[in-house]
């Protein structure tokens, strides 16, 4: 699904990531943990190709496809989601038409004749459910004057309308209450299957109660230090960054 | 330079789309009771058109209303400038503008707003809002509000901005798959959708929309 090999990426001329090995399998789900200020969400950025970010080194193969010569729209088309920290409010854009144009170019992108209409709101439907997304919230402008928990569960709405291959799920726990978390959570596992991949990138173990990971990297400056089982994030709580970087 | 006088009780609205001639420039005269709304879109696909819309509009009578509605995209080398001065001459008058320009290439816009209360114009309610958006690092646009308010018990409100189109969003809309082409329409569409509705007739604003997005 994704094979990363030694990625260096600066930006403003500073080097954040130093060489980032990470091989991901189709039916996986990867957390990447790390202190603050160690590239987790540079890592998150570059894949979905932030202009921000220059790739210095290394390479990166998604489904076999050099992922780092593809704009962010290809990417996404390719069936790279990333579910943002901070998801951007869009005045005047209707979740709708945000939407359906995210979709169409999707399927035009895969050979597949547009949504009409009809379908469309059919498929806006069933995908709400599952995360719980009010109407009301659907039919007004992007994330305009959501609060914290409904812009992470209208992020993990989008990703059920894309279904995408690989996930990358970015600080999706912050600002989230008990409640909220359950409900994300809920969604993605229900997303979750054989053939996709996720990437869990937090701070904290608590997530991980939710959404059971296969593999926990531990990331700090900027690079991989330790790999392990889910058993990995329970030692991190335990013993904290300090006694594992 | 055209001329109106907006009568007694009267509701008179204006479309101004040819911003190159003389019928872009009007002197107007409000009586008591009466309504002025004046739609201006900018949207001239000729790539050297020099245009000068004047909108001198005074109200002589009270309880008199006055809407400036416009928008603009700016292409090639136009240079388009908009003066709009409003005067309040007397006690419980309204005016509201809001004026929109995108400008793109090397087009230079500038929007003058002059607004004046006079001393005996008690209660009036005047607002005025420009934003802009530059679509080009050679585009330019010229902003300059001027308020001359001389009475005390008013409600006047001002705001004048000019940005770019927003790089969070548009990345964010890249990352659901959506091209920055696209992207951009969207974001200009949602832009002047308030100037828009005020026209209350979906068929013309139907029409506007998709040759906006044919300047885009």
């Amino acid at each position: 699904m994704l094979e990363i090999r030694n990625l260096h990426a600066t930006i403003a001329g500073k080097e954040i990531l130093k060489g980032i090995n990470l091989h991901i399998g189709a039916g996986e789900t990867h957390a990447i943990m790390g202190p603050n200020g160690a590239g987790k969400s540079t890592l998150s950025a570059v894949l979905a190709g932030h202009p921000a970010y220059t790739v210095t080194e290394g390479e990166v193969l998604f489904r076999g496809k050099d992922l780092l010569q593809m704009p962010p729209e290809v990417r996404a088309r390719e069936g790279l989601f990333l579910s943002f920290q901070y998801p951007v409010e869009i005045p005047g854009v209707s979740m709708t038409n945000f939407m359906r144009a995210a979709v169409n170019a999707k399927r035009e992108h895969e050979g597949k004749p547009a949504l009409n209409a009809g379908e469309f709101l059919k498929l806006m439907r069933a995908k709400r459910a599952l995360v719980e997304l009010d109407n009301k919230l659907a039919g007004r402008s992007v994330n305009e004057g959501f609060s914290g928990g409904e812009k992470k569960r209208n992020e993990i709405f989008q990703m059920a309308m894309l279904e995408p291959c690989l996930s990358i799920l970015d600080e999706t726990d912050s600002g989230l209450d008990i409640d909220a978390l359950r409900i994300v959570a809920e969604g993605v596992n229900k997303l979750h299957n054989a053939d996709n991949a996720t990437i869990v990138i937090t701070h904290y173990q608590r997530l991980l109660d939710y959404i059971v990971p296969d593999y926990v990297h531990i990331l700090a400056d900027g690079q991989i230090v330790r790999t392990g089982g889910k058993e990995l994030a329970l030692e991190l709580e335990q013993t904290g960054y300090a006694g594992l970087v | 330079m055209q001329e109106l006088l907006v009568k007694q009780g009267e509701s008179k609205h204006l479309i101004i789309t040819h911003v190159a001639d003389d019928s872009a420039q009007w002197r107007i005269r409000q009586e008591a009771d009466s309504v002025l709304t004046v739609h201006l879109f900018c949207l001239d696909a000729d790539a050297d058109t020099v245009g000068d819309v004047l909108l001198d509009i005074e109200q002589i009578g009270g309880h008199a209303e006055t809407y400036i509605y416009g928008l603009g995209i700016l292409t090639g080398k136009q240079h388009i400038s908009v003066r709009t001065h409003v005067k309040h001459s007397v006690p419980d008058g309204k005016s509201n503008q809001l004026l929109k320009f995108a400008v793109r290439d090397e087009a230079q816009g500038a929007f003058i707003g002059e607004l004046i209360v006079a001393p005996h114009a008690q209660h009036t309610e005047a607002m005025q809002t420009n934003r802009n958006v530059l679509l080009s690092p050679t585009a330019t646009m010229h902003t300059q509000p001027q308020l001359e308010i001389y009475a005390d018990d008013v409600k006047c409100s001002h705001g004048a901005t000019t940005g770019q189109i927003d790089e969070s969003a548009l990345f964010y809309m890249q990352q659901r798959g959506i091209a920055p082409d696209e992207a951009r329409r969207l974001l200009l569409a949602a832009f002047f959708h308030d100037v828009l509705t005020t026209l209350k007739e979906p068929e013309v604003e139907d029409r506007l929309q998709r040759k906006i997005e044919k300047l885009l």
